[in-house]
């Protein structure tokens, strides 16, 4: 199959001052009606190359080709009207606009004196829909239909200006496991349909189904770029990392003991008075993993809640190795509670102090050690030994302990916070989407962190969007739907499909396979 | 009969600079700015209508006058709020009293005189017969007859209704408030079209401002918008800037602010006649908060 080149970027080269070098000499060529992947680790400079093709970065050295001319497009309008588009990661619609509003914002037929010309745009918006056979209503409300359907508007919205390359920044991201295969089958229609394909991806299982090429990135480099059917999952994921990694869970066969952590009959309202979490319970042992599946926005975040104390709870119990904490303090709750928020920068951290305050948060209080003057003033000199101790036990690199919080990396800061926490040694650990963000190195070693807890005999609850990482380290799935538990499953004996099937709710999911 | 014509007329009278205002006010409200500037806007529309009117010997060229000293105002907001990202809320708060200084230096300044100014020179707005319609016997006394600027003031809020819910800008205006990184990124700036809707915005305050200061009287008194615009910006936030709740609450401000004048000559004491429009707004909000909650 010998295709055309379609976009050429020649020895790209791009600096963050003072001296983040985001892309050295990066050079990839994507030929017309193909779908290329662009795989890498966070960080690896895979968004920042697609920025700097679509307008949204400067470069400081290097050309674009497109169709064989010298292009430089200075906006996104610039790259969408020569026939590029790109649909991002946080996705941007607007929820209060229905479909062919979002589609049409922007390039608008009009009539006289500027009104909007509903019913062509509307007919135009419903022709579009039907040859890409995208199973969507023109009328209904952004805010009102699921994540997968804005995605498809966000990939309208292009198609509606006439792009023929089309950038897909993590589009799987937020999709459950039963609506991937359509995005799939979607974009193979489109590439048939003669469009290029550009899916920026770290889920190495998905890019080699889909795509027919993949070029792979680490640290600002392009590694090599190679046909998908000549790699296995193992090959890409040596040349992401530059090291091996292995996929096989080293969760050992462990019997669960005493239970550590209940939760019984949680009851939870926002602030409308709607029920967001309905009568949860749920129990974990010493040395076992209890996982959390479910969509985002299910109830996770009150059952998070409920239990750290931050919002009232109508009703429900709650215990920690036998001691009532209902009504408990959030300091009492802490005593016995790690807890490590799904925000880093927000619930988890204070990013604007230094590396040293983040680490003692929670312990200057528990810990009498940490102060002097009875309370009045913090002991610097044991807050650096600690912060020190962090560093060392969680292999933190830092230049220095009073440098801010901000200035570390992702996975830097996260491992801080659960130094932090897991010094507390308490028996209950609760983890909100410890490793959202965090490129494969971070995530392997948070896994190993909770497989370590898990031998220590400590009880973990681990809330995650991401069932792979579940399937890695959890012994037991509880799924949530819509503020329910709706089915508690042991991860040797379930699959990821009767997991999808529940965070559907059951039915729903039914109810999509027979529409696709 | 009379009392009630007289209502009638008053609650028109009462109604429109707010209304104008609050028109303005919606623009910018859509677009996603927290503009109080209304107030200053209004102000400075005022004395520059003055201004244009006695200096100009044309009543029409003191409302250009007036709509000019209104978008110098939204052209500082424009230069600080937009382009230089300053904090809106002060930005707004600096406006509001520069144009309380700048109005009164200049009274001062040019015509020599503290309080307020009037003069013969000053060409008020004309009364408008509304053909048809003024030889129709209730009906022609009841609509004929008022200051042009009430009829354009009515014209203005069919035409905001019109560009807000039908038109392209009115669909990126929204866009701009509802998320504006969305619309930047489909291709129209989102800071384009906030510079729009502040344009709009002078422009509506200057016709109100002119209108305090040509309309029903032919002068200019220190600090004579007296918090109209404020209250504009009550009715905006009130109604989610929906055009024709903003005309209902304008016509209600109207009525209450009429109804102060009635009662003037009453044994109540002025100072509590005074309160009336005020006490409205206050029992208004807290009515509409009422019904909020009982909704949800």
């Amino acid at each position: 199959m010998a295709r055309d080149v379609l976009i050429d970027l020649r020895h790209i080269t791009k600096v963050f001052p003072p001296d983040t070098v985001a892309l050295s000499d990066v050079s990839v060529s994507f030929e017309s009606g193909e779908i290329h992947a662009l795989v890498g680790e966070n960080g690896a400079g895979k968004s920042t190359l697609m920025k700097v093709l679509y307008g949204l970065e400067r470069r400081d050295a290097g050309d674009i080709f497109f169709r064989g001319a010298k292009v430089e497009f200075r906006t996104p309008r610039e790259a969408i009207s020569a026939g590029i588009g790109m649909v991002h990661q946080e996705m941007l619609l607007i929820p209060e606009y229905t479909v062919w509003q979002n589609i049409v914002l922007g390039a608008e037929p009009v009539r006289a004196f500027g009104a909007i010309d509903v019913h062509r745009a509307r007919e135009a918006v419903r022709q579009k829909i039907e040859e890409f056979q995208f199973n969507l209503e023109p009328d209904t409300l952004v805010g009102d239909i699921s994540v997968a359907a804005r995605q498809k508007v966000e990939i309208l919205k292009l198609l509606y200006r006439n792009v023929s390359v089309l950038v897909l920044d993590e589009p799987t991201a937020v999709l459950t496991p039963q609506e991937i295969p359509q995005l799939f089958s979607e974009l193979e229609r489109l590439r048939d349909k003669g469009h290029t394909i550009i899916f920026i991806s770290h889920r190495l299982d998905e890019v080699l189904t889909l795509s027919d090429r993949v070029t792979v990135m680490r640290r600002g480099k392009v590694v090599g770029t190679s046909a998908a059917s000549d790699l296995t999952k193992e090959d890409l994921a040596r040349q992401m990392v530059g090291r091996e990694v292995l996929f096989t869970s080293q969760r050992q066969p462990q019997e669960p003991g005493e239970m550590v952590f209940r939760a019984q009959g949680l009851n939870c309202s926002d602030t409308e008075h709607r029920a967001r979490l309905h009568d949860a319970t749920i129990d974990v042992r010493a040395g076992e993993i209890v996982g959390v599946a479910g969509v985002e926005g299910n109830g996770q975040f009150e059952l998070v809640n409920a239990i750290m104390g931050l919002a009232p709870m109508t009703s429900g119990a709650l215990e920690v190795n036998g001691k009532d904490i209902t009504r408990a303090d959030i300091l009492a709750r802490r005593a016995l509670i790690s807890f490590v928020s799904q925000d880093r920068g927000k619930m988890g951290a204070s990013i604007n102090a230094s590396i040293l305050e983040d680490a003692v948060m929670t312990h200057h209080i528990l810990d009498p050690g940490f102060s002097t003057w009875r309370g009045l003033g913090l002991n610097y000199r044991r807050a650096v030994v600690f912060t020190e101790q962090i560093r060392t036990q969680f292999s933190v690199s830092m230049s220095g302990v009073r440098d801010p919080f901000r200035s570390l990396s992702g996975g830097n800061q996260q491992k801080v916070i659960l130094g932090r926490e897991l010094l507390l040694e308490t028996p209950f650990v609760l983890m909100d989407q410890p490793t959202r963000g965090l490129d494969v190195g971070s995530i392997e070693y948070v896994h190993q962190l909770l497989l370590d807890l898990r031998s220590k005999n400590r009880a973990v609850l681990l809330i995650s969007a991401d069932l792979d990482e579940l399937f890695t380290v959890a012994d037991r799935i509880v799924v949530m739907c819509q503020g329910d538990i709706v089915a508690d499953l042991a991860t040797d004996t379930t699959s990821r499909e009767e997991v999808g099937y529940y965070m559907l709710g059951g039915k729903e999911a039914e109810h999509a396979e027979t529409g696709s | 009969m009379n009392v009630l014509f007289g209502l009638f007329s008053a609650m028109l009278i009462g109604a429109t600079p707010i209304l104008l205002a609050a028109i303005g006010g919606t623009f910018t409200f859509y677009a996603g700015i927290f503009n109080i500037a209304m107030e200053g806007m209004m102000l400075v529309g005022a004395f520059c209508a003055v201004l244009g009117s006695f200096f100009l010997h044309s009543w029409f060229l003191g409302i250009l006058c007036a709509v000019a000293g209104a978008l110098v105002m939204a052209g500082i907001f424009v230069l600080f709020a937009v382009r230089l990202h300053t904090d809106e809320f002060l930005t707004g708060i600096a406006l509001n009293l520069f144009a309380v200084g700048l109005t009164t230096f200049l009274l001062r300044d040019i015509f020599h005189v503290k309080g307020a100014f009037t003069d013969a020179g000053i060409r008020a707005i004309p009364a408008v017969k509304l053909p048809l319609i003024d030889g129709i016997p209730i009906l022609g006394r009841l609509l004929s007859g008022y200051n042009a600027i009430i009829y354009v003031a009515a014209l203005v809020t069919v035409l905001a209704a019109f560009v807000i819910f039908r038109t392209r800008f009115g669909l990126r205006l929204r866009a701009a408030g509802y998320n504006a990184v969305c619309l930047s990124s489909s291709g129209v700036p989102a800071s384009t079209i906030r510079i729009w809707s502040l344009i709009v915005c002078a422009v509506c305050c200057g016709l109100a401002g002119a209108y305090l200061s040509l309309g029903s009287v032919r002068l200019f008194a220190e600090n004579m918008s007296a918090g109209r615009g404020w209250i504009s910006l009550t009715a905006v936030i009130l109604v989610s800037g929906n055009p024709w709740g903003i005309a209902i609450i304008s016509l209600l401000f109207g009525f209450f602010d009429g109804l102060t004048v009635f009662l003037q000559g009453s044994r109540i004491p002025t100072q509590f006649t005074a309160m009336i429009p005020y006490v409205a707004t206050l029992v208004s909000l807290y009515l509409y908060s009422v019904r909020k909650r009982r909704q949800a």
